[in-house]
């Protein structure tokens, strides 16, 4: 039987040390994140900045997940949830027309697993004459919306999920909302 | 009665060349759980990057096939970095895995739960403009070094010199690089959303690979790897010291990165290819030039020391005055070769580096204290026979001969760089 000299067992040390370092990082960080909330409250009586020059009024009752939020000069995101309906709209640097756009959100869509786009598209407009086209899609145990709209180099996506019995009572509300998307170009200086 | 001059590497720490690994290696338990991180690592990875493969199998193939030659010309860079004293390649392939498996493998949640966290604490319009300037950095600097500290553990004979720290510590950070590179393609292939088409990850080659390829994580790495060199090498100095210029040195990486990530001057020098260009070299530069002073310093530290070795041979059919000179310097090594070239043909070349490089591996064994070192002795005098034969005896250059060439040479490249720069970024609507 070989002795555990102490060279090896210093060198076990600190080997441990290192794994509980990458633990700490790869587990760690996650669950510290996890174990703080992640929503809250936005008013729902006055437009929200998404990025990019893009505003929409939130619908009522609706909470912002900070997580998938992120506003900026040029493009943004913002998930709005609703119990557990989520309502996610982007807005991305775009350079083609609607019915790429539409092909584009789609694709992305049917890229995951299990997603299918069902129906037909309709032809849809936000109050202030944006034009876009809106679609619904399955996913296990979810089913949801999408709508595109094409703005001046920019297209705004939005997609509805949830399970379906949640969806039909909270999906007027989202229309509704969808409705005020607002694009704002940057005045010049 | 004068003192003698003492040597560079005499005023600091000793360079003591590592034996070369083997079974000593196995008997250390830290060998078996690096081993064990990096096949974790590598069923992660290759879990991701079979989901890609399995939606976008061409465009997967080529961001591998791309990325991995990208790879080529820096692992050849990194490698040549310590010339005189060699780094296993078994160690430089586990440096790169952990960077391209294990680094990879946390900081993908890691970063993602810390730029969680900057929007939870502080808010989304923070963690839009900051979030990857801190989150990335933050995590992925300390999982690379955490890769040098691995290689530390496993081989610690072979972490001998700042130099030493360097090159492991651009290893680890290539690994990464590489790695990263290819999710991030796959992602923007997946962004698209216009199925398997190869067009995002030629944009993103050409933006990571070229624009940010030569101050990426490589460089951070190299500059993290040589505080832990540092750290180890050091023994003179106390811990505090050590300890402290270890965490300067991982504090610059991760500054450095910071700074690379950061929304500064993201619109501040105007718009076009010139500005961009300018806003590159402004956050890129810096870290750039610190590790090239750094690995100027460590490597003459070095090539001193190697060269007072074979400098006590006193034979000059294994090395001559001149060609311990020559041997002491990189560019001067360049000039030897390419004077060989010219007076006696590409063989002369080919036959100047392989007696560079025997000399090189003399000195070591002689650090060493190997006992026999009849086997290098013999291939320094066989390099010479061949040389001889060509009728260009002795590996130097005249003096004076040379630098022009040199300068002209790197001004071409650095042209040809920019040109290429500028080619990326036009290409990439900059201009």
């Amino acid at each position: 039987m070989g002795w555990v000299t102490r060279r090896q067992l210093t060198n076990l040390l600190g080997a441990l040390s290192l794994v509980a370092a990458l633990a700490g990082i790869a587990f760690g960080l996650p669950a510290f994140d996890r174990a703080l909330p992640a929503d809250r409250p936005v008013p729902t009586d006055r437009p929200y900045v998404i990025g990019g020059g893009v505003t929409v009024v939130p619908p009522p009752g609706a909470r912002i997940d900070v997580t998938e939020t992120r506003p900026t000069h040029d493009a943004g995101t913002v998930l709005f949830r609703l119990g557990p309906v989520r309502y996610l709209i982007t807005v991305r640097p775009f350079d083609g027309n609607l019915p790429a756009a539409a092909n584009r959100l789609r694709r992305r869509i049917t890229g995951t697993s299990g997603y299918q786009v069902t129906g037909t598209e309709l032809a849809v407009a936000t109050g202030t004459g944006l034009a876009g086209l809106q679609g619904g899609y399955t996913a296990p145990g979810r089913g949801g919306r999408y709508a595109v709209f094409v703005a001046d180099g920019r297209t705004i996506e939005v997609t509805v999920s949830g399970a379906d019995l949640d969806l039909g009572r909270i999906l007027p509300a989202i229309d509704a909302s969808t409705k005020t998307l607002r694009y704002e170009p940057e005045r010049p200086q | 009665m004068t003192a003698e001059p003492r040597l560079r590497s005499a005023r600091s720490a000793p360079v003591q060349p590592g034996y070369a690994t083997g079974e000593r290696l196995m008997r250390l338990p830290s060998f078996w759980i690096v081993i064990a991180l990096l096949v974790t690592g590598g069923v992660r990875m290759t879990m991701i990057a079979g989901r890609f493969a399995g939606t976008y199998p061409v465009a997967t193939t080529t961001a591998i096939a791309l990325f991995a030659l990208l790879a080529v010309p820096f692992w050849l860079v990194v490698t040549e970095l310590d010339f005189l004293e060699r780094e296993p390649l078994a160690l430089l392939v586990l440096a790169f895995a952990w960077g391209g498996l294990v680094a990879t493998t946390v900081s993908l949640p890691g970063s993602a739960a810390l730029d969680d966290l900057i929007a939870k604490l502080g808010s989304p319009h923070l963690a839009a403009d900051w979030g990857a300037a801190l989150a990335g950095p933050t995590v992925e600097e300390i999982s690379k070094t955490l890769g040098v500290v691995a290689i530390v553990l496993i081989a610690r004979a072979q972490v001998n010199s700042v130099l030493d720290g360097v090159v492991y510590g651009a290893m680890v950070g290539l690994g990464f690089q590489i790695v990263e590179d290819i999710v991030y393609a796959l992602g923007a292939v997946a962004l698209a959303g216009r199925g398997d088409h190869v067009e995002p990850v030629i944009t993103t080659f050409l933006l990571r690979g070229f624009l940010s390829g030569v101050w990426s994580h490589t460089l951070f790495g190299a500059l993290a790897g040589a505080g832990i060199g540092y750290l180890v090498v050091r023994a003179d100095r106390p811990w505090r010291t050590r300890l402290g210029v270890a965490m300067l040195a991982v504090l610059g990486a991760w500054a450095s990165h910071v700074l690379w990530n950061s929304p500064l001057f993201r619109d501040g020098l105007g718009n076009g290819a010139l500005a961009l260009l300018a806003v590159l070299v402004f956050k890129g530069l810096p870290p750039l030039l610190l590790i090239m002073v750094l690995v100027r310093s460590a490597h003459d530290r070095e090539a001193d020391y190697y060269a007072d070795q074979l400098a006590k041979l006193g034979d000059p059919e294994l090395i001559t005055p001149a060609e311990l000179e020559v041997l002491k310097s990189g560019s001067r090594r360049a000039t030897a070769r390419w004077h060989a070239r010219t007076r006696a043909g590409l063989r002369a070349r080919s036959a100047v580096r392989r007696l560079q490089r025997a000399q090189a591996r003399l000195a070591v064994e002689l650090s060493r204290g190997t006992p026999d070192l009849g086997r290098w002795c013999h291939e320094v005098r066989r390099q010479r026979r061949i040389l001889a034969r060509l009728g260009h005896p002795e590996a130097t250059a005249p003096e004076g001969k040379g630098p022009w060439r040199r300068t002209a040479s790197t001004v071409f490249t650095t042209a040809l760089a920019i040109a290429v720069l500028w080619a990326a970024i036009s290409t990439l609507g900059g201009g």
